[in-house]
């Protein structure tokens, strides 16, 4: 019973990341359609540059910021110069983008930061039992943080106007437009918000799970496999499929293999996709001819 | 920018001959290559031309089936795992071995492709990038593949006493089975089903009406290129003795995908181009970068690989074969004028006799398409509202209607690409309704678009040729080997020019057939169609941006149509053209049918002229009293 606490706890913080990741995948695809493969390097980015920072001397909350920044900065770069100039977008076309802007990412954190993957030192450092379940501080920040982000995000897209002629645009771009949204400046906050979520999910999971120049490939296929179980279109989806990814992984680690861990994204994301592609919490099935 | 197009498939080019001089050039090139370079360069050599077929199998995929995987490493990987152990363990040979672990390797994309190929491109790129990784975690998992050291001492080829063990010998090894892959895949490319999946990449609805089963298709050309991938696979595991889990590795990958994208996505030749290219980058960057960036390990070229991918991708989709064709197409300008294309009207000749009858054809009057209560809704909105209709062969019905009565929602649940919310279609005998279009099209009917969908990237006659598809049978495995498929093809090409020549196109055959006028685009597609021989054939507003002249050709070819047994149901707004033509009329008005009945009879329908005029039912009596007569309708 305590293991199944203890096992339900860890996936729950380590499923927080994915969802951070996740929304990601979505406030990009929504907006574009484009599955922005570098989402997972966001974060490792976001990881390897707070690490550095830290060690620096660098105050660990103002690495952070600074780890979040930059890779927000990297984002909107990313979206100006790769995604922006290129017309009649496709599905193929945007895959091969942003799997180059992935792969330039990767190798330009290997030649920066060396091969090795490295930690974060935590800002709690320490744990508590509760019940006979060992709790890390740290895995109690990511699951405050990332909850607090995900009910920003949400808010911003129900509640404020900028949020709105987002959802707008991904539902009706024509319809957007002629109404004054503007799809460029749209696109840019999508890859705004993404690069924000993934760099501070990288920041958060540093401490716990490591970071090196090759996370962000797991990283982002898990965010993504998360955004999917969630029908790729709801930020609330996305959340639900990360906790539930993140459980069902620690639940295989501990009690059928530690090695298969990596294999369940992977499973879930085939069974999801045959058995319902619109995912399990979405509503609408994604039909289109 | 230009209209960006990553496909240079499909029947757009009839280059077969350029192909056959392109492949024999590299041949040479290849034959050539061993004998000058230094030893390194051909050790890099061998790399290229066995990482080449893995990239020419995932260029076939993208150029094809207009999907990408990112795992292609993963069936590269399964195949040189295969082959290792069977070697190693079971003393299989390499040949024989090689057979093998190309069918395990189809078998695994075949289940990983069956699932994913439904849906949309980016969950098989996703999926098989999963995939990949999962190789790579089974493998180093696994004991029986020796975990993370892998499988060692798999032997070099040995054939005739010979032993192909230094660089120069396994390139020459290597340089026919390549050169056997390329050929394939351009007979695979220039086939029924290139042609076919051309098509569905300009537009997918029109070639499923024309009877394409896309998924299927999708799939076939998927094992496909897992089976090239394969095939490297074992050339790998016996060039380098070794196979561990890093076969799987995700940048290996990336790199399949950057030498298909380098040398142009579709083109066959280009992966092995773009191979030898990025083998070379790879060479240069691992020396180059550590001297730059001291203290610099690991996969430093990745960079340059990152780089490159998002550059051409950019700047260059079409990759090097776009630079060549844009290099060819500069010089033969410069040559001179090339001769215009001929846009004269052809005149179809003034024949009245039946046409396309053909033996099989269901009998005049015998029902034909059966449509029950069709229903759609739109969220809180019927477009289509318990839609009745039957058609028998050989009669011609109208379907008219103000805009947005439901016309083109009731004419795309009929021929499958709307999923109706209630009712039956069923079609000679088969329910369709809710069945992909070409369950449609099997079926023996076909139809034609409101909003052209001409396959853009091909000729007039390319596009007839697609048209032909259900009355040809080469599958997959009998184009790449070429010899029985070469007849046929001969056979299509000479129904299509028929068409053509029947419709007044015959001269425009050879341009492509967006380069048309728009009226002329009608016609063509409409060809195309008939191209299948349908039993019924479906016309949504047929006779729009046609000219005067055009259009009673156009009706005098629907009655031949009809005299040669076939039922035509068209969705029109020249009513005075569909009141002259066609045997019944049904009239929508949103979404319901008020009316049906022979053209006289609708023609003074008071609830037709309601419906038409904007008066209510009571007063439209008086008007259908006062103004009876053709110049009743708008």
């Amino acid at each position: 019973m305590t293991d199944l606490l203890q096992l339900l706890f860890a996936g729950l913080s380590q499923g927080a990341v994915y969802a951070l990741i996740a929304i990601g995948f979505v406030a990009i695809f929504t907006v574009s359609g484009v599955i922005n493969l570098a989402q997972g390097e966001f974060a490792a980015l976001a990881g390897l540059v707070a690490i550095s920072a830290a060690g620096g001397g660098m105050l660990l909350p103002a690495a952070a910021v600074l780890a979040v920044s930059t890779v927000a900065i990297v984002a909107v770069v990313m979206e100006r110069l790769v995604i922006f100039p290129v017309r009649g977008m496709t599905t193929l076309v945007s895959l091969i983008l942003t799997l180059g802007v992935s792969t330039g990412l990767k190798a330009l954190m290997l030649l920066i930061y060396g091969p090795d993957a490295k930690g974060l030192e935590p800002l709690f450092p320490g744990a508590f039992d509760l019940a006979g379940v060992s709790i890390r501080y740290q895995e109690l920040l990511i699951l405050a943080v990332a909850g607090v982000v995900a009910l920003a995000v949400y808010w911003f897209y129900e509640k404020t106007l900028a949020g709105k002629s987002l959802r707008a645009c991904a539902e009706q771009p024509v319809a957007a437009r002629l109404v004054g949204i503007s799809l460029s400046r749209a696109s840019l906050l999508s890859f705004l918000i993404a690069g924000c979520v993934g760099a501070i999910g990288g920041v958060l999971a540093s401490p716990i799970y490591f970071t090196g120049w090759e996370s962000g490939l797991t990283l982002g296929l898990k965010g993504f496999v998360a955004a999917t179980l969630g029908g790729l279109v709801s930020v609330r989806g996305a959340v639900l499929g990360g906790l539930l990814l993140g459980v069902l992984e620690n639940l295989t680690a501990g009690y059928i293999s530690t090695g298969l861990r990596d294999a369940v994204a992977f499973f879930l994301l085939i069974v999801v996709l045959v058995a319902r592609p619109s995912g399990i919490f979405g509503r609408h099935a994604e039909a289109r001819v | 920018m230009a209209r960006r197009r990553l496909l240079l498939t499909g029947p757009s080019r009839r280059s077969r001959r350029g192909d056959v001089v392109g492949i024999a050039l590299l041949a040479v090139l290849l034959v050539v290559f061993p004998l000058v370079a230094t030893p390194s360069v051909i050790n890099v050599g061998v790399y290229a031309l066995i990482y080449g077929l893995a990239a020419l199998g995932l260029s076939l995929l993208m150029g094809l089936a207009g999907q990408v995987s990112l795992g292609q490493a993963g069936f590269f990987a399964i195949g040189a795992y295969t082959q290792g152990v069977l070697v190693t363990r079971y003393d299989f040979g390499g040949l024989a071995a090689s057979v093998i672990a190309v069918a395990v390797t189809m078998t695994a994309a075949l289940l990983v492709g069956l699932p994913l190929l439904r849906l949309r491109g980016h969950y098989l790129a996703l999926a098989t990038l999963g995939f990949g990784v999962i190789v790579a975690v089974l493998a180093s998992e696994s004991d029986f593949l020796g975990a993370t050291s892998g499988i060692y001492g798999i032997a070099k080829p040995e054939m005739n006493n010979r032993l192909y063990n230094s660089s120069t010998e396994y390139f020459l090894l290597l340089v026919p089975v390549v050169l056997i892959g390329l050929l394939l895949a351009r007979n695979v490319v220039e086939s029924r089903i290139g042609r076919a999946l051309g098509a569905v990449n300009d537009s997918e609805v029109a070639a499923e009406s024309l009877g394409v089963d896309t998924f299927r298709l999708r799939v076939q050309v998927f094992v496909l290129s897992a089976a090239y991938a394969s095939v490297a696979g074992t050339a790998f595991a016996h060039w380098l003795g070794v196979v561990n889990p890093n076969a799987s590795n995700f940048p290996l990958s990336v790199k399949f995908l950057l030498m298909a994208v380098l040398g142009g996505v579709g083109t066959v030749y280009g992966a092995v181009v773009g191979a030898f290219a990025v083998e070379g980058l790879d060479d240069g960057l691992r020396r180059l970068i550590p001297e730059l960036v001291p203290g610099a390990v690991g996969e430093v070229q990745l960079i340059g690989f990152g780089i490159l991918l998002t550059a051409i991708m950019i700047f260059l989709p079409g990759g090097l074969h776009q630079l060549w064709t844009t290099v060819r197409r500069r010089l033969a300008a410069r040559a001179g004028p090339g001769d215009g294309p001929s846009g004269a009207e052809a005149k179809a000749p003034p024949d009245e006799g039946p046409l396309l009858a053909r033996e099989g054809r269901p009998a005049p009057g015998t029902p034909l398409l059966e449509v029950r209560g069709l229903t759609k809704r739109f969220g809180g909105v019927t477009a289509v509202d318990g839609f009745d209709l039957t058609v028998d062969a050989g009669e011609i019905v109208a379907l008219i209607g103000p805009n947005g009565a439901g016309k083109t929602t009731a004419f795309n649940m009929i021929s499958g690409p709307v999923v109706p919310t209630a009712g039956t279609v069923t079609m000679a005998g088969t329910r369709v309704e809710g069945r992909k279009p070409h369950v449609f099209a099997r079926a023996g009917a076909t139809r034609t678009f409101q909003n052209l969908q001409i396959f853009t990237t091909a000729t007039v006659l390319g596009n007839v040729m697609v048209g032909r598809h259900l009355r040809s049978t080469s599958g997959l495995l009998g184009a790449a080997l070429v010899l029985p498929a070469r007849r046929e093809e001969r056979a299509v090409e000479a129904s299509a020019r028929e068409l053509l020549e029947l419709l007044g196109l015959g001269a425009d055959a050879d341009r492509l057939a967006v380069d048309l006028p728009f009226g002329r685009q009608r016609l063509v597609e409409i060809a195309r169609a008939l191209a299948l021989e349908p039993d019924l054939l479906l016309l949504d507003e047929p006779m729009a941006g046609l000219s005067g002249a055009e259009r009673r050709d156009l009706a005098r070819l629907l009655r031949r149509l009809r005299a040669g047994g076939m039922a035509i149901v068209l969705v029109e707004h020249d009513v005075e053209a569909v009141l002259a033509l066609a045997d019944r009329v049904a009239v929508l008005e949103d979404g319901v049918r008020i009316a049906l009945g022979t053209p006289d009879e609708v023609r003074h329908d008071p609830a037709v002229v309601a419906a038409y005029l904007g008066v209510e039912p009571e007063d439209a009596d008086a008007v259908a009293v006062a103004d009876s007569g053709p110049a009743g309708l708008p």
